[in-house]
């Protein structure tokens, strides 16, 4: 709203200092994994005050779900999703993809809510029978992550009998720890924002034990605002790295 | 005069017509992506059929409790006029136009771990409501329940309160003239309620999934389940939806008594 005045206010006062900038104004569209969220919105707010003449909107979701609905036209510019999976779906069943770089990468915690009411002090602690374990649903990346994760600890069974909720995205599984529901989660270390560091406890999971998510982005094929969209991406791997190392995401390899 | 045929303006033909087609196209679409080749395996799969015999279980055991909490509240809405009567009454029909997942958070700050209901539960028994079948058989209740409360109050108001005058005049006491005469009488209104709220129950979706979470056989209900299988597999998605749209065409036709009839 703001904007619109400021762009009516623009064209009352400054037509010709606005030059054509407002015609040819741009709007794109990004589908991005849920756990990207905060880092982008705020890559987003940068992207626009550097590039004035693009809008970007952002639509935040399970991968898996994301990538449905680019199967299905949803009508979209960029994909970033938490796994080169979902990328290569879209390349081989759906519209395809061009100018396709890994951006960052991400590993998993446990988090427990203030209290740790069930004790939970490591990954195994996640095999004790009574816990209430919630992780996001297969399919979404850091659900498949997480049992990834169980299984390199050999807990898959036990923790597995645990689960309590099966959640949509990644978010879903930060909320219900958060609301001390669950006694612990499977998320993205990115996920323990500083809004909700005082809230939960992170249980640090080992090296040899953890896995590293891999995120790709790219234009999707058939895009009406390309080189808008490729500047978008050439944003993101170039000035938008400082903002994902601020919110704890790790370089592309 | 009274029978004199009132015209039926021309653009109310027009707008009759795209209302139609607002609620048909949209059914025709889900009938015609059904993938009918695979509808029926996934129909009979297990996840399928583990949300479909949850969600019975969910419903019906909302639409009982709605009743059983519903009949007292329209007895006290229709029959006696006490102070905040417009009161009470705004609020038991809340649940039905407010948001379901606010429904969902609502029951969290009551019944969740830390709720105040909830964490006296917790310390004193161990016990946690989220997470469990019963969670969302309180979810489907608490927006299913102004429907029992609507349709119960208009029977008790409909009723001629003589013939139960007449059942006290003849020394029926108070417990005999509700079982043998006011009851009987509302039968009509308790089955449609019953109905009513069990085809709510069996939708409901947002509160659901915030208290209760999902969980195949504990809280993953039938819309749940389409929900989750739209991520990857919307083709399953629209076969599962299908039945749900059948058993709602299925309750509309055991009520085609009340809706459908010309009065």
């Amino acid at each position: 709203m703001r904007r619109a005045l400021a762009g009516l206010a623009c064209l009352a006062l400054f037509v010709p200092a606005c030059g054509g900038s407002v015609s040819e104004r741009s709007e794109i569209t990004v589908l991005a994994a849920a756990s990207l969220t905060a880092a982008f919105t705020k890559i987003g707010v940068n992207f626009e005050r550097a590039t004035p003449d693009v809008t970007v909107r952002f639509s935040f979701g399970p991968s898996d779900g994301l990538a449905t609905q680019i199967l299905e036209g949803a009508p979209a510019d960029v994909f970033a999703p938490a796994s080169p999976k979902y990328m290569d779906q879209v390349r081989s069943d759906g519209p395809g993809v061009t100018e396709q770089v890994d951006f960052a990468r991400n590993t998993l915690a446990v988090i427990v809510p203030s209290g740790n009411p069930a004790h939970i002090e490591s990954v195994d602690d996640l095999a004790r029978p009574g816990v209430k374990l919630v992780l996001a649903a297969v399919g979404v990346p850091a659900g498949d992550y997480a049992r990834e994760i169980l299984g390199n600890a050999g807990i898959q069974k036990e923790a597995l009998a645990n689960v309590v909720s099966n959640e949509e995205d990644v978010k879903g599984v930060v909320q219900k720890v958060l609301l001390g529901e669950a006694d612990a989660g499977i998320v993205y270390r990115t996920d323990i924002t500083p809004d909700i560091s005082a809230k939960v406890r992170e249980i640090a999971i080992p090296d040899g034990v953890n896995v590293i998510a891999t995120y790709p982005i790219a234009v999707i094929d058939g895009s009406s605002h390309t080189p808008a969209a490729t500047a978008f991406i050439r944003y993101v791997a170039g000035p938008g790295q400082t903002t994902l190392r601020s919110f704890g995401f790790l370089p592309p390899s | 005069m009274g029978a004199q045929k009132r015209m039926t303006p021309g653009v109310f033909v027009v707008l009759a017509i795209l209302g139609i087609a607002f609620v048909a196209l949209p059914l025709a679409g889900l009938i015609q992506r059904t993938p009918w080749s695979r509808a029926a395996d996934v129909l009979t799969s297990e996840s399928s059929l583990t949300a479909l015999r949850l969600s019975i279980v969910v419903a019906t055991s909302a639409a009982v409790l709605s009743l059983v909490l519903g009949f007292p509240l329209a007895w006290g809405l229709s029959r006696s006029s006490f102070p905040g009567r417009t009161v009470v009454r705004g609020l038991v029909i809340l649940p039905l136009v407010m948001p379901p997942v606010v429904g969902g958070v609502a029951l969290l700050s009551v019944f969740g771990r830390r709720g105040f209901l909830g964490a006296a539960l917790y310390d004193a028994f161990g016990v946690q409501l989220t997470f469990t079948t019963p969670a969302a058989v309180l979810a489907a209740a608490f927006v299913s329940l102004p429907l029992a409360v609507l349709a119960l109050e208009a029977g008790l108001r409909s009723l001629d309160p003589r013939l139960e005058d007449a059942a006290a005049t003849l020394g029926g006491s108070r417990w005999y003239v509700l079982r043998r005469v006011t009851l009987p009488l509302l039968t009509p209104q308790i089955a449609a309620g019953l109905v009513l709220c069990w085809a709510r129950a069996l939708g409901e979706f947002g509160a659901t999934i915030t208290f209760a979470g999902n969980l195949q056989g504990r809280t993953q209900t039938l819309p749940l389940a389409v929900f989750e299988r739209l991520q990857t597999d919307p083709d399953g998605a629209i076969a599962l939806s299908l039945l749900l749209v059948a058993v709602s065409l299925a309750v509309i036709v055991g009520l085609r008594g009340r809706f459908l009839a010309a009065r």
